[in-house]
C-alpha cells in the first residue's frame, strides 16, 4: 500500500531531471499510469473485501470507505496527468517562467495527487492531518501556477484560509488526544478512538470534535468558511481544478466522516446530525444564488463543487444506510461531471479567452463539442435524470424523511430545485445566447479529444446510474455504515 | 508556567498591534523562543523528548523568524502600509475575541488552566490578526501565532504528544511557511507591495 503514495512522490523528484518540458510530459505519464493501476487494484480489493478490512496497519488502512475516495482520486488524477500537456502547451509563462514550467508544474502535481492518493488510505486521525496540511503547500503553489495576479490572490487566500483552518482542527486534535488519555500515535487510530468513545467525557469530546469538524470545514470548503473555494478554483489550471474539487474536497470531507463515526458512541447521533446537516444546508444557501447569476463559466463549477459538497455534508449527517449509499454514488458522479466541466474551459478559454472573466454564450453556434461537454457535464451536476446525481439526491432526500427529517428534506429540496433551475438557465444562454456571437472553434485534433472525453464521461455516468440501483443494501453500504469505516 | 502564558500571549498582542514588519517578526521569534523554552523544561530528563524540542525551539524560535527576515528584506515597502483599523480598535476587537473564546472554553483536560485559556487565546488572536492585517508577512505572522497556541496546548500535554506528530507538524509548518513566504515575494514583484488589500480582483 505505501507504494501507492510512493510511486507519485518519487516521481515529483525523477521529474525535475527531465531535460525538457516534453520529456517531462512523457516522464509523468508513464507515473499517472502505473500510479492508477495501483490504485485499481487497491479499490478492487477493498470492494471485493466489503464490508470488512482488507488491511488495517500502523499506518494505513484499507476498507470500504479507502476503496470509494481513492477511486476518484485516483482516476482524476491520471486524467489530470493526461490532461495536463494540452493544458501546458498553451499556458505560457507561469510563475515559474517559460523554460522550466512543465517540470515544475509536475513536481507539484506529483507531490499533491502523492498525498491526496495517500489520505483515503491514512490509518490515523493525526496523520491524516499531516497529510491534508501537505496537501496545502502543494496544491497553493498550484493554484497560483499562471502566475497572474488573481491567480496569486487565489492561491494566497487558500493558503493562509486553509492553514488557519487546519490550525484549529490541529488543536481539535490535541484536545482530543487529552480526551483519550493518549499514550502514543496509535492512540489517534480510527480503531482506538473507536474503541475508547464509549467511555469519553461528552463536554470534551464534543468541543474537540466540533474544533475538527469546523477546521476541516474550511478545507471541505463548507460555507461558512468557503471564501477561497471559487477563486482557487476557478484561477488554477484546469486539471488541477478537477484533482481539487472532484478528490481533495472529498478525501478531506472522509477524514471528517471518520472522525464523526469514531466519536458517535460517546456524541450521540443527535449532535453530529446537528453540525453536518447545518453546513450542508448552508452550503447549499450560500451556492444556489450563485448558480443563478452569470458567472464565468469555471466560477460556476466552483460554486457547484459548493453545494455539492453541502449534498454530501445533509447525506453523512443523516447518515441511513440509503443516505450513504446516495452519498457514494453522488461522490463518483459529481467527480465524472466535475471533471469534465474543468477539463472542457481548456478549450472554452483558447477558443474564447474572455470567458475567464464573463459567463459563456452561444457556444453552441462556435463548437459542438465543446458544447456537448459542457452541456454533458452540467446536466450532469443540475441532476436531471438519468444523471446519477439525480438518484444520489433522491437517496439523500428519501433518507431524510425516512429518518424523521421532514423539514431539513424540504428545504434541502427547494434548494436543490433552485440551484437546478440556475445551472438549466446557465447551460441555456452558454450554448444557445448572445445571439449573434461568432467565434472559432477549437482545431479538429481538440474538438475529437473533447469528443473522446465526453463519450467516457458519459459512459462512466450511465454505468453509475445502472450501479446506483443495486448500491442500497450492498455490502459496500454495509461497510460504511456498520463500523467498517 | 502562568508567567511564561501570560508573556506569551501579550507576545501575540504585540503581533496584532504592532505596524512595523520587523518589530511583528521580533515579537513572533520571541514567542517561539519562550515557547521552545518552557517545552525544554518541562521536558527534562528524556534525551529524545529534549533534542526534539530543542530543534522546535530553533526552527520556530531562530530558522522561522530568519526566513520571514529575509522575506522582508526582499520585499522593501516604500511607506508602512497603512492599517484598516487604527491601534485602540484593534487592541479592543482582540481583546474582546480573546475574553470570549477564553470564556466559552470548557476545561480541556490538561489540569493547568491559564495553559488551555492561554493556548485558546493565542489561537483566536492569530485569527483575528490574519483578518486585521493587510501586509502578507504579516498575515503569516498570525498564521504561527495560531499555530504557537496550538504547540503551547501540545507542550502542556502531560507527558507530551508523540514525537511523530510534533516532528510532523513543524515539517508542514515550515513547508507552508516556505510556500507562503514565496508567495509574499511574488506578490511584491507583481503590485509592488506586500499589501494583500491590492489583490482584490476577484469578487462576484
Amino acid at each position: 500500500m505505501i507504494a501507492q503514495p510512493a510511486v507519485p512522490a518519487l516521481a515529483a523528484g525523477l521529474v525535475l531531471a527531465s531535460p525538457s518540458g516534453r520529456a517531462a510530459d512523457r516522464l509523468n505519464l508513464v507515473v499517472a499510469v502505473l500510479t492508477a493501476t495501483l490504485a485499481a487494484v487497491l479499490v478492487t480489493t477493498a470492494l471485493v473485501d466489503a464490508p470488512g478490512v482488507a488491511w488495517d496497519g500502523s499506518w494505513l488502512r484499507l476498507d470500504s470507505a479507502a476503496g470509494v475516495f481513492l477511486a476518484p482520486a485516483a482516476a482524476v488524477g491520471l486524467a489530470s496527468a493526461m490532461i495536463s500537456p494540452a493544458y501546458l502547451r498553451h499556458a505560457g509563462r507561469s510563475w515559474f517562467g517559460e523554460r522550466r514550467s512543465h517540470v515544475y508544474y509536475y513536481v507539484a502535481f506529483n507531490l499533491f495527487w502523492a498525498a491526496l492518493l495517500a489520505l483515503p488510505l491514512a490509518s490515523n486521525l493525526a496523520l491524516a492531518w499531516l497529510l491534508i496540511e501537505a496537501t496545502t503547500a502543494a496544491s497553493a503553489l498550484l493554484v497560483a501556477f499562471s502566475g497572474k495576479r488573481s491567480a496569486l490572490e487565489a492561491g494566497w487566500k487558500y493558503l493562509v484560509l486553509t492553514t488557519l483552518g487546519l490550525s484549529v482542527a490541529l488543536f481539535g486534535i490535541v484536545v482530543l488526544y487529552v480526551t483519550v488519555g493518549g499514550h502514543g500515535f496509535a492512540s489517534l487510530d480510527w480503531s482506538s478512538l473507536g474503541a475508547a468513545a464509549g467511555g469519553l467525557p461528552a463536554r470534551a469530546t464534543l468541543f474537540a470534535f466540533v474544533l475538527i469538524v469546523a477546521g476541516l470545514a474550511a478545507k471541505i470548503g463548507w460555507a461558512p468558511v468557503h471564501n477561497w473555494l471559487p477563486d482557487a478554483h476557478s484561477e488554477a489550471p484546469a486539471p488541477i481544478s478537477a484533482l481539487l474539487s472532484a478528490a481533495l474536497l472529498p478525501a478531506v470531507l472522509l477524514i471528517a466522516w471518520r472522525t464523526q463515526l469514531a466519536l458517535e458512541p460517546v456524541l450521540g447521533r443527535t449532535a453530529i446530525r446537528e453540525l453536518f446537516i447545518g453546513f450542508g444546508l448552508l452550503s447549499l444557501a450560500v451556492a444556489v444564488p450563485f448558480l443563478w447569476r452569470p458567472l464565468p463559466w469555471k466560477r460556476l463549477l466552483a460554486y457547484s463543487s459548493l453545494e455539492h459538497m453541502g449534498i454530501l455534508a445533509i447525506g453523512i449527517g443523516i447518515g441511513t444506510p440509503l443516505a450513504i449509499a446516495g452519498v457514494v454514488v453522488h461522490l463518483a458522479g459529481h467527480a465524472i461531471a466535475k471533471s469534465l466541466g474543468f477539463y472542457t474551459s481548456i478549450p472554452l478559454l483558447r477558443q474564447d479567452p474572455a470567458t475567464a472573466r464573463r459567463a459563456a454564450r452561444g457556444i453552441g453556434r462556435v463548437s459542438v463539442a465543446t458544447a456537448t461537454a459542457m452541456g454533458v457535464s452540467l446536466v450532469s451536476l443540475a441532476a436531471l435524470p438519468p444523471s446519477p446525481l439525480f438518484i444520489s439526491e433522491l437517496m439523500i432526500l428519501l433518507a431524510g424523511i425516512d429518518a424523521g427529517l421532514l423539514v431539513v428534506s424540504a428545504v434541502a429540496a427547494v434548494l436543490l430545485a433552485l440551484g437546478f433551475l440556475g445551472l438549466a438557465h446557465a447551460l441555456l444562454e452558454g450554448l444557445l445566447g448572445g445571439r449573434g456571437r461568432r467565434g472559432v472553434g477549437p482545431g479538429p485534433r481538440s474538438a475529437r479529444a473533447v469528443a473522446m472525453l465526453t463519450g467516457v464521461a458519459v459512459a462512466m455516468l450511465v454505468a453509475l446510474t445502472v450501479a446506483a440501483y443495486a448500491l442500497p443494501g450492498s455490502g459496500l453500504v454495509e461497510g460504511l455504515t456498520g463500523g467498517g469505516i | 508556567m502562568s508567567v511564561a502564558v501570560v508573556a506569551l500571549v501579550g507576545l501575540g498582542f504585540g503581533v496584532a498591534l504592532v505596524r512595523r514588519r520587523s518589530l511583528a517578526t521580533a515579537l513572533v521569534a520571541l514567542q517561539g523562543l519562550t515557547l521552545g523554552v518552557v517545552a525544554l523544561s518541562l521536558d527534562g530528563g528524556d534525551g529524545g523528548a529534549m533534542a526534539l524540542a530543542g530543534a522546535i525551539l530553533l526552527v520556530r524560535g531562530a530558522a522561522i523568524p530568519v526566513l520571514l527576515g529575509a522575506a522582508r528584506r526582499r520585499t522593501p515597502e516604500r511607506a508602512l502600509v497603512a492599517p484598516t483599523t487604527s491601534v485602540a480598535t484593534r487592541l479592543v476587537l482582540a481583546t474582546a475575541v480573546v475574553l470570549v473564546s477564553v470564556a466559552a472554553t470548557p476545561p480541556l483536560g490538561l489540569g493547568d488552566r491559564v495553559a488551555e485559556h492561554g493556548a485558546v487565546a493565542m489561537l483566536c488572536l492569530g485569527i483575528a490578526i490574519v483578518a486585521f492585517r493587510r501586509p502578507a508577512i504579516l498575515q503569516v505572522a498570525g498564521v504561527l501565532v495560531a499555530e504557537n497556541g496550538v504547540y503551547l496546548l501540545a507542550i502542556a500535554v502531560p507527558g507530551g504528544v508523540p514525537a511523530v506528530i510534533e516532528a510532523g507538524v513543524l515539517f508542514d509548518l515550515v513547508l507552508v511557511v516556505t510556500v507562503a513566504i514565496a508567495f509574499a515575494g511574488k506578490i511584491h514583484e507583481r503590485v509592488g507591495s506586500g499589501d494583500t488589500d491590492l489583490l482584490r480582483a476577484l469578487r462576484d
